[in-house]
Parts: structure tokens; C-alpha cells; sequence
């Protein structure tokens, strides 16, 4: 029998059973439609986590740290108190040299290697009559920050003597020293093209503050990554070694007691895993907020196969309506039956036909299925967002863009799977369709 | 070929009925010549609707072997008897057995696809047979519109479609009154007449007119026509 044929047959068999066939299928619309939903809500909910985990950095950086021998101290404990020539764990040691960046950089798949330190005493900051905290005194070895994947809202990102980069949450750190109580705060100071002050303190031996004043002028403010860049300010890495210096009372020698942090950059985010392995194997400490990702996915995952098992539960209510519509069919339909064989049908095209129909029911239902699935879900996402928002207006966090999501692939395999279970649920009676005996088959009352 | 079109040899289909064994037929051996007109008689029971259907390929027998047109066909697989039935046989039975969501045309139309015939070469056969059997212009209507000798023509038709060798039909007339009876036998002989091989079991006497060659058979055996006289005869005198 040829396919089209066969396509055809079966489409009339399902015709001219209307009724029956609408009802059999609403059994699977239904099974369908929760597996699409509670799918889409499980999708919703990684997207939405994976989305607002985006924060934790951008995914084609690797954080690399030095490893330190057993007389290392933490690892951003004053590198100067360790001894430069490290005898005791000479073998264990792996520093961030000017070599080993070199070595990074061969890996294939690293754009830069970025060397980048923290100012080790406590700063403030001072514009006009406020006054700012500083979360994170950064320097980095690089003229133009556009290099760690930073992007300015204002101005530039590019870094030179005198001037500072600023995060946005920065803007909101400042405050009025004298505000009285009951007075409305000052709004976030617009930093932009304006001298700040930076106060870096660090204290003497009798325990006494000394300060050191930096006048800088602020030639960017970066846009929102929800990372460390937002409270962050940037200034050249020379900047910051000299106040480093100043701090520890000590020169610092990054070619012999290497770079307390490296941000390398790939090319590509699927990449970050394999090279953070090389760099590991290497001998230093690699992080990539991939590896934080992808426990978080395979946790979705996991919901996912739930969610979508409590679905199919529906889904098997309703292969068994489509398995007792179809015996049904075949004891009515067995005069029919018989008579296809004689007039040349073969087990195999009855056995086509009869299956046909079942998983013809399974596909009507999870088109339904689909389209009554996907409208809800958009339904629900609405509502959802708008839920979400308010939540995160009320309690702070940034608003989340989608709850509930229905992929492609979702709806392709949610049309597929309704098939194959209708097709599986009419089996049993195609099989037996297929193999009555003509004569018996003939002569049924 | 040699030997007969249809040679049917120690034939016996034995069926369980409860704890008994009916014997259907037992025994029985056949030689049909191609282009014959066979009438098999028998009152019910006696086994001639087995024999029909053994011949067909539609049931199994449980002894002997039958012969058709130089195959032998209680060896063949279920798909090689399919592939049989299509080919050589056309099936006309007492009921019609028409599917009644299809059309006269489609009806006829319907063992073509089994086959593999192209959809146009479909229609414009069923349109041709329809015509030979007087129903041109109901070829759109369903069984359920059509008398029972008008539904029995379509499935003379379709009995025609694969242009069969052999025609075997199970009490054609046995559902329709007189005139139509008489139409439908006439059909047959005209079959018979056009070159084919035609086996027709029936209890119908009239059918004896068209008979070249006659087959009695008296609980599954076969038995000459004196002695199914008398058997019919003693049996109505004694009730």
C-alpha cells in the first residue's frame, strides 16, 4: 500500500468517526497541554535564575589565581610577607609571573589575559559635601575596560592617569554626612565629567589613620552587569600598585611575586569550562561562573523531567482511552477487516491502518494539546510577570523579563511524544486486527 | 500448466465447537477445469461455505491440499496468500460486505489500493466496472442508497477490479428477492461466458441453469447428484 494512500484511508476512517475520535483526543489535548505548561514553567524558572545569574560575571571570563606553596597565605593575603625566592614548596607554588600569563595565553581560545588587583586598605570617596563608599578599589592592566566585556553608560571605558571609571551602584553609595533626621537623602550624585576625592587610609604602627588624597575626574560611568562592576571603581593597576605600596610601606614586584588575580577572557562562553580544566591543570586556581551555572542547569533539568512526568501521568490517562477507543473500533469494524484481506490486504497494511488511526488521535490531541498549552502558558507569564515585578520593586532585585517559556523544541516534541503515545496505546488491537483470521473475521456478527 | 485450474486433494477442515470435533469437511477431492461455471450445493452445514473460503485462501485447512491455477496454497504464508488473493481471486459474498462510509466508486475502487494502483488508473477502472454492471450513475451513492441487487453489483465490480483469474462467490442471491437473484446469476454467467472461472455456492436451484459443472457435497463429503436427491428428498419427507 502506498503512503499516501494509506494517509488518506486513515484520514477517512478518522472522518467518518468524528465524535468518537473528538472525544478519545480531548484525553490527550488535556495530558498534552499540562506537559507543555508545567515544561514551560520548569524552562520559565531556569531562564529566569540563569537570567538573573548572569550577575555572578560575565560567562567568557575565568578567574585565575595563584596557588600558593604550603607557607602561602590566603589568596589575597599581603603577597610581600611571602618570601620572593620560596624555597620551603618550591614544586607547589604556581605564581601568576609574566611567564605564566604568557603561558595562559597560548591556550588556544584566549582573547587577553588581564592581570587585576585589589587596593588593599579602605577608601571614601567625597564629591562636593557628600561623601561615598568604596566597595572595590580595582585596578586592572588594561587601557580600555571594554576588554573585560564592560560597557559605559556615559562617557568612555577607556583608563588613564587622573581618571576613574565608576560602576552605577557606585552613584548610590554617596551620602550626606550631615543630613539631619527626618530629612529627605540627596539623590544619587551625577558623577559624570566631575572631581571626585579618594580618601585611602590605612593606619601606623601607634594605630593612628593616615590619609593620602587622589583627585580624580570621573570620564565613565559603566551600564548594569549585576556583578562586582556595578559597586566597583576602576583605575589603572600602576594606580593602584603605588597605593598598594603606600599601604604596605613596600615595594611590589609583580614580575617576582606575580599577580594576585587574572581575569582571562575566551573567545567563546562554551569554552570557559575547557580552558579553566587547562589553566587548572596548569597549576593555578581557575573559576568560571559556568561551573556555578551548570550545577544550577542539571538542577533544572531534573524539574524539568519531573515537571513534565507529572504531565505524562495525564498523558497515560489518555493512552488508554485512545487503546479502548481503538478495540472498540476494531470489534466494530471486524466485517471490515475481514474484508480487507480478502480483497488482498496484507497483515502489514491492516496492522499500518489501525496504528495509523491510534497515533492520528495522538497527533489531533497534542495538536490541541499544544496550541491550548502554549496559549495558557502565554496567559500565565503575563499574569506572572507582573506578579514577579511588583515583587522585585518591593523587595529590590531587578524584575525578572520572562516566567513561564515554551521553546520550539518544547512544541516539536510535545507533538511528536502525543503521536508515538497513541500510536503505542493502538497496538495491542492493530495487532490483533492484523492478525485475525479472513474467515472469522468475515462471518462476525 | 498441467493438470487442473483447481485441484483440491484429501481436503479436510475440522473445527472445535465446545469438547466435539466438527468435521466441515473430511476428505474431500476436487478437480475444477479453468473456465468453468462450478455450482457447489449442499444444505447448511454440509460444508460447502468452508470450502469456498479454504479455496480462497481464507482459512486454513486442517489436512489435504489445494491446488489454484498451479499454486499451492495451504503453504503459503499469510502475506504470500494476501499477495494470492489480490493477484487471482475475487470474493462475492451473500451479505455484500460494501464499507458503508464509502461510495459505490470507492467501494470498488478499495482493492486497488492494497495493490499499489495509482490513484487516477483507480477511478477511471471503478468508473468502467460500475458501467459493465449498470450502475454508471450511481457511482457517488453509498450502499445504504442502493438496493440490495444494486449494492450486490457493486460488489461483483469489485470482485472484477484486479481482473481475477478465478470468482468465488458465497450465496450472491441469498439476501435478494427473485428478479434481482435472477439478475445477479445472470451477471455470473455472463462472467463465466467473458472467459473466467466462476465457483458459486449456493442452495439456490435456479443456479443449476448456468452450471457447466456441478459439486454436491452431504456433511463434508462430496456425493453425487443421485444421492444428494435422494438425501434432500428423504430428509423432506421426513419432516
Amino acid at each position: 500500500m502506498k503512503p499516501l494512500d494509506l494517509f488518506r484511508l486513515i484520514i477517512g476512517n478518522l472522518n467518518r468517526r468524528k465524535a468518537r475520535v473528538a472525544l478519545t483526543a480531548i484525553g490527550v489535548v488535556i495530558g498534552t497541554a499540562a506537559v507543555v505548561i508545567l515544561v514551560s514553567l520548569a524552562i520559565g524558572l531556569q531562564k529566569n535564575a540563569t537570567e538573573q545569574l548572569y550577575g555572578i560575571g560575565d560567562l567568557t571570563q575565568i578567574q585565575v589565581m595563584p596557588t600558593f606553596g604550603d607557607g602561602g597565605g590566603g589568596f589575597y593575603g599581603p603577597i610581600i610577607s611571602k618570601p620572593v625566592d620560596g624555597s620551603s614548596s618550591a614544586q607547589e607554588e604556581h605564581l601568576l609571573t609574566k611567564s605564566a600569563l604568557n603561558e595562559i595565553r597560548a591556550i588556544p581560545g584566549v582573547l587577553e589575559v588581564i592581570p587585576r588587583d585589589y587596593f588593599y586598605g579602605s577608601a571614601t570617596m567625597k564629591y562636593q559635601r557628600l561623601d561615598g563608599w568604596v566597595n572595590a578599589l580595582i585596578g586592572v592592566e588594561t587601557t580600555d575596560l571594554a576588554n573585560l566585556g564592560l560597557e559605559a553608560s556615559q562617557g568612555t571605558t577607556t583608563l588613564s592617569n587622573g581618571s576613574v571609571v565608576v560602576g552605577v551602584m557606585a552613584l548610590s553609595s554617596f551620602y550626606d554626612p550631615n543630613l539631619r533626621p527626618g530629612e529627605e537623602p540627596p539623590p544619587p550624585p551625577d558623577l559624570y565629567n566631575q572631581q571626585i576625592q579618594l580618601d585611602a587610609v590605612k593606619w601606623d604602627n601607634e594605630g593612628k589613620e593616615v590619609h593620602k588624597m587622589l583627585s580624580l575626574r570621573v570620564t565613565g560611568i559603566l551600564t548594569e552587569t549585576r556583578g562586582e562592576s556595578d559597586y566597583a571603581i576602576y583605575l589603572p593597576l600602576a594606580q593602584v600598585k603605588a597605593l598598594n605600596e603606600w599601604v604596605n610601606g613596600a615595594r611590589i614586584d609583580y614580575n617576582k611575586s606575580g599577580y594576585n588575580q587574572v581575569i582571562v577572557k575566551v573567545a567563546e562562553a562554551n569554552q570557559a569550562l575547557d580552558i579553566a580544566d587547562q589553566i587548572t591543570q596548569l597549576g593555578y586556581q581557575a573559576i568560571t561562573p559556568q561551573e556555578f551555572l551548570q550545577g544550577i542547569n542539571s538542577f533544572f533539568v531534573v524539574l524539568q523531567i519531573i515537571f513534565g512526568g507529572v504531565g505524562a501521568i495525564a498523558l497515560l490517562v489518555a493512552a488508554i482511552g485512545i487503546a479502548n477507543t481503538m478495540a472498540m473500533s476494531i470489534l466494530e469494524r471486524t466485517r471490515e477487516i475481514g474484508l480487507m484481506k480478502a480483497v488482498g490486504a496484507t497483515n502489514r497494511d491492516v496492522l499500518s491502518i489501525f496504528l495509523g488511526e491510534a497515533a492520528g488521535i495522538g497527533f489531533i490531541g497534542g495538536v490541541g494539546g499544544v496550541a491550548i498549552g502554549w496559549l495558557a502558558a502565554q496567559g500565565m507569564n503575563v499574569l506572572a510577570i507582573v506578579y514577579l515585578a511588583q515583587q522585585a520593586s518591593q523587595q529590590g532585585g531587578a524584575p525578572p523579563s520572562v516566567a513561564i517559556y515554551t521553546p520550539a523544541w518544547l512544541i516539536a516534541f510535545a507533538l511528536v511524544f502525543s503521536t508515538i503515545i497513541g500510536m503505542l496505546s493502538g497496538l495491542y488491537p492493530a495487532l490483533r486486527a492484523a492478525t485475525m483470521i479472513p474467515v472469522q473475521a468475515l462471518k462476525y456478527e | 500448466m498441467t493438470g487442473p485450474f483447481i485441484r483440491i486433494f484429501g481436503l479436510a477442515r475440522h473445527y472445535q465447537m465446545g469438547g466435539t470435533t466438527v468435521r466441515a469437511l473430511d476428505g474431500v477431492n476436487v478437480d475444477i477445469e479453468s473456465h468453468t461455471f462450478t455450482v457447489v450445493m449442499g444444505p447448511s452445514g454440509s460444508g460447502k461455505s468452508s470450502l469456498l473460503y479454504l479455496l480462497g485462501g481464507l482459512d486454513r485447512p486442517t489436512a489435504g491440499e489445494i491446488w489454484v491455477n498451479g499454486e499451492r496454497l495451504d503453504t503459503m504464508d499469510e502475506n504470500q496468500l494476501a499477495v494470492f488473493r489480490r493477484r487471482a481471486m475475487g470474493f462475492i459474498f451473500q451479505s455484500f460486505n460494501l464499507v458503508q462510509s464509502m461510495s459505490a466508486a470507492e467501494n470498488v475502487a478499495f482493492p486497488m489500493q492494497f495493490a499499489g494502483v495509482p490513484a487516477m488508473r483507480r477511478t477511471e477502472r471503478s468508473h468502467d466496472l460500475l458501467k459493465q454492471v449498470g450502475l454508471a450513475d450511481r457511482s457517488h451513492h453509498k450502499p445504504s442508497e442502493l438496493s440490495g441487487g444494486q449494492q450486490q453489483r457493486v460488489a461483483i465490480a469489485r470482485a472484477l477490479v484486479n481482473d481475477p483469474a478465478l470468482i468465488l462467490a458465497d450465496e450472491p442471491t441469498g439476501n435478494l428477492d427473485t428478479s434481482s437473484g435472477a439478475s445477479i446469476m445472470q451477471m455470473l454467467a455472463d462472467l463465466h461466458r467473458a472467459g473466467r472461472t466462476v465457483l458459486v455456492v449456493t442452495h439456490d436451484a435456479r443456479m443449476m441453469r448456468f452450471a457447466t459443472h456441478k459439486i454436491f457435497l452431504l456433511d463434508g463429503h462430496v456425493v453425487s447428484e443421485a444421492e444428494y436427491q435422494s438425501a434432500t428428498l428423504d430428509a423432506m419427507s421426513d419432516s
